[in-house]
């Protein structure tokens, strides 16, 4: 390097001579390009790369000022690591489609980090491209100490962490689609919170009363996208938008950690997504239904997108109903909703009671340097503690069973709030969300298709569309 | 004539074979010229690093297919081959064009108008607040704008539509259906540029010659006739200078659009640059990607050239 620097001197003491040559002008332009090549392929100071030093580059969804708040899970393990730093940088989107956008430009650039936040939604493109590390061995190696960990978070969240028999992930909290309440326009239209196993009629009929007792309010509104969209009615419907399936393996997790836990049973190494199925009977029924919502009044049109304008419409009593899962509780409550000014309830029963859910956690990235020490720092994270932190503010649901208590959701509420854990619990066919390897070309095309539907009211053309849609981006990764 | 030896030798005399005259430089002269050199130096690696390697690294990368992750493969034209067919790619330039045609005559049409209406006001102080004003949306970041305007234009709860309610008008589907998406990306791309086209307007018309307005009024040619004969003519530099950059610009939608309808509904405001984002970051296709990316840049190039060969029928220069 130093020799580099020296002969880009002298070139540029040609450059600067007043007998400047075209020759001489071409070699230091030349050296120029070649130290800024160099520079931009030099790793970056603190990094983990081939340095050697101990710091864990973690790479997380949400703002640097979120990811800075956030940071302070890793100060109990700082202070046992002496020596170890952990540094945080948050990647913002609007979903987790742009956030993995943001993480693969990172990793095209040569700065890939050493422990990444992913959901669901990216869990099976992480590992299928062998850009995460399986925490198989690890977890074999340090059962003991995480023995107290599994027996308190869902076997369907830790499934749902997994690819082809490997584990990726240990979830720290997740989300299920149930139903969310405005009291507000419940009780100015003389209804009550439904019971727990109320059915799709039921909606309807509650639906049509809101309309007629809160004129101001829209009694349903919902947003495009895979979680918690017109994708909950697909689930209770009995359809999906790929075949169900699951890979074999995971027997050494489910015989060591779950053994004679009730909803282990019938537990695999994780969902295989299947030949698409967005063009059948179950889904066509289900996106009509919701068409059908939204031409009898009953539903606003959706927007595409995160759903904080569908947060910031129910919080102002815009709207009745709407589908969210734990993190709505924090998000209507920093939107200024007092604890009983809204409240939750299962997703309604169509054909069958069928949740779908996401859950979040990090992993290891294949080529971070320091595996070993990311493990203890993953193994850190799902610590009370550290869980307490990463769901501050009912930001989200924690993994953990235990944690989801009165006393958390007291200052916040729902009142109802058990509904969360119970989703899991009570109805053990809840399921993750459809996320293969081509997630994002998924998403992407389910939203072009659903407003497709939206517009033309033609929902079967526009589900044969997405079957296309679906078959093409499958095809396109071997999937 | 009289020539004046220069130093060195007889005036313009190169002998042949002999030695090239060194010119004498004083220490200012040779201070000046590092200063030169230096300067031209940053700004050629500037334009190196970040203009001309990307344009030679996409090209190339069109021959290539490339994840991230994996390292790229070489496929020759097949990138272009599948382009050929794919409707999608064909749709978005469809869909690009007939965005970048309406934005580009409303912004000058609507500009033009503007720039006139400020010019018959007297008092500077007016037509310093009009500039401003006009010429401030330019400065917000399309995105924000973009923001701010599904807000407005919300089917459901938007300002738009309430006051449309308010006069008795059914609320419109703005974003919801393909032609109420287009006229929406299409209204809020013209409002925020049309500073830019305004300003170009207002320097037109207020350099034309004053001899030439006086002797056409002293003929008794009407506002209109002066308009279209005599103004109209005179600031068709200006018309086309808007036309061309506007073109270039307009083709290369996409804050609008990303952010408002995300494409939709359906892919009815999926543009190109829309599709070439979706295609190399999200579905994670850099070559392909690349690949609709030369075709944009020869299509503008070809766009810009046809521009250029009209304009020889309809600009006047004097």
């Amino acid at each position: 390097m130093i020799l580099t620097i020296t002969t880009n001197e002298v070139h540029m003491s040609s450059l600067l001579s007043t007998t400047t040559s075209r020759r001489n002008l071409l070699l230091g332009g030349a050296s120029l390009l070649g130290a800024a090549g160099l520079a931009a392929c030099a790793p970056a100071s603190g990094g983990s790369g081939g340095s050697g030093s101990k710091t864990l580059n973690v790479l997380f969804f949400g703002t640097q000022q979120k990811a800075d708040e956030t940071a302070k899970v890793a100060e109990p393990f700082i202070k046992a690591n002496p020596g170890v730093t952990v540094k945080f940088t948050g990647i913002n989107g609007t979903d987790w489609n742009d956030f993995f956008t943001k993480v693969l430009t990172q990793i095209a650039g040569g700065n890939p980090p050493d422990i990444v936040s992913v959901a669901t939604e990216g869990v099976q493109l992480f590992a299928q491209k062998k850009l995460a590390h399986p925490l198989d061995e690890y977890v074999k190696r340090d059962k003991d100490q995480l023995a107290s960990y599994f027996k308190d978070v869902h076997p369907s969240l830790v499934e749902a962490m997994m690819y082809k028999g490997n584990l990726y992930e240990l979830p720290t909290d997740f989300n299920a689609g149930n139903m969310y309440f405005n009291t507000k326009v419940l009780k100015s239209s003389g209804l009550e919170l439904p019971k727990p196993d109320w059915t799709m009629d039921e909606f309807k009929t509650l639906a049509t009363a809101m309309k007629k007792g809160s004129p101001d309010a829209v009694p349903f509104d919902w947003v495009v996208r895979l979680w918690g969209s017109w994708t909950s009615f697909m689930y209770a419907n009995g359809g999906n938008l790929l075949t169900e399936g699951k890979y074999s393996g995971g027997d050494w997790l489910w015989n060591d950690m779950y053994k004679g836990v009730t909803g282990a049973e019938g537990r695999g190494g994780g969902w295989q997504w299947g030949a698409p199925t967005a063009n059948s009977d179950a889904v066509v029924e289900s996106l009509d239904f919701v068409h059908e919502l939204i031409a009898g009044g009953l539903s606003a049109k959706p927007d595409v997108g995160g759903g904080s304008t569908l947060q910031g419409l129910f919080s102002n009593d815009k709207i009745g109903m709407s589908i969210g899962g734990g993190f709505w509780a924090g998000g209507l409550h920093n939107a200024g909703m007092k604890p009983d000014a809204f409240d939750v309830q299962f997703f309604p029963k169509w054909k069958v009671q069928r949740h779908l859910f996401g859950t979040g956690g990090y992993g290891i990235f294949e080529s971070s340097k320091n595996k070993d020490l990311a493990w203890e720092f993953l193994k850190s994270l799902v610590e009370p503690k550290s869980i307490e932190v990463l769901t501050a503010g009912n930001s989200t649901t924690p993994a953990r069973r235990s944690m989801v208590t009165e006393e958390r959701y007291a200052p916040t509420g729902p009142k109802n709030w058990k509904v969360f854990y119970d989703t899991l619990d009570k109805l053990p066919n809840s399921a993750p969300i459809p996320a293969p390897p081509y997630y994002n070309a998924m998403a992407t095309a389910l939203n072009q298709r659903t407003t497709e539907a939206m517009s033309s009211g033609n929902v079967k053309q526009a589900l044969d569309g997405l079957q296309k849609d679906l078959e093409t981006a499958a095809a396109s990764t071997g999937s | 004539m009289t020539t004046v030896p220069a130093r060195g030798g007889l005036p313009g005399a190169r002998r042949a074979g002999g030695p090239r005259p060194r010119p004498h430089h004083t220490p200012a002269m040779r201070q000046e010229s590092r200063f030169g050199w230096m300067m031209f130096a940053l700004s050629g690696l500037a334009i190196l690093v970040f203009t001309a390697l990307p344009i030679v690294f996409t090209l190339l990368l069109s021959f290539f297919t490339w994840d991230v992750i994996t390292p790229p493969q070489f496929v020759g034209f097949q990138n272009f081959q599948k382009l050929a067919s794919d409707t999608a790619v064909i749709h978005s330039f469809g869909v690009t064009g007939l965005l970048a045609v309406l934005i580009v005559i409303l912004q000058i049409v609507i500009g033009l108008t503007m720039a006139l209406l400020v010019q018959q006001r007297k008092s500077t102080w007016a037509r310093s607040i009009f500039r401003t004003a006009f010429f401030l949306p330019l400065l917000v970041s399309a995105a924000s704008i973009s923001i701010v305007f599904s807000y407005l234009f919300d089917t459901n709860f938007g300002v738009v539509n309430y006051y449309l309610q308010l006069i008795g008008i059914a609320p419109v589907d703005w974003m919801n259906s393909p032609a109420g998406a287009t006229a929406t990306i299409v209204i809020v791309a013209v409002w925020q540029k049309l500073g830019f086209v305004f300003i170009l307007f207002v320097a037109a018309l207020g350099s034309l010659p004053q001899d030439v307005l006086e002797a056409v009024s002293l003929d008794g040619s009407g506002p209109i006739r002066t308009f279209f004969s005599i103004k109209l003519p005179l600031i068709s530099p200006t018309i086309f200078f808007a036309a061309v950059i506007g073109m270039i610009d307009a083709m290369q939608i996409f804050d609008q659009p990303y952010v408002m309808t995300k494409g939709g509904p359906g892919d009815s405001t999926t543009t190109t640059v829309m599709l070439i984002y979706r295609t190399a970051f999200q579905n994670i296709d850099f070559g392909y990607g690349s690949a609709i990316s030369v075709v944009l840049f020869l299509l503008l190039l070809l766009l810009t050239w046809m521009q250029f060969t009209v304009s020889r029928k309809w600009v006047f220069y004097s």
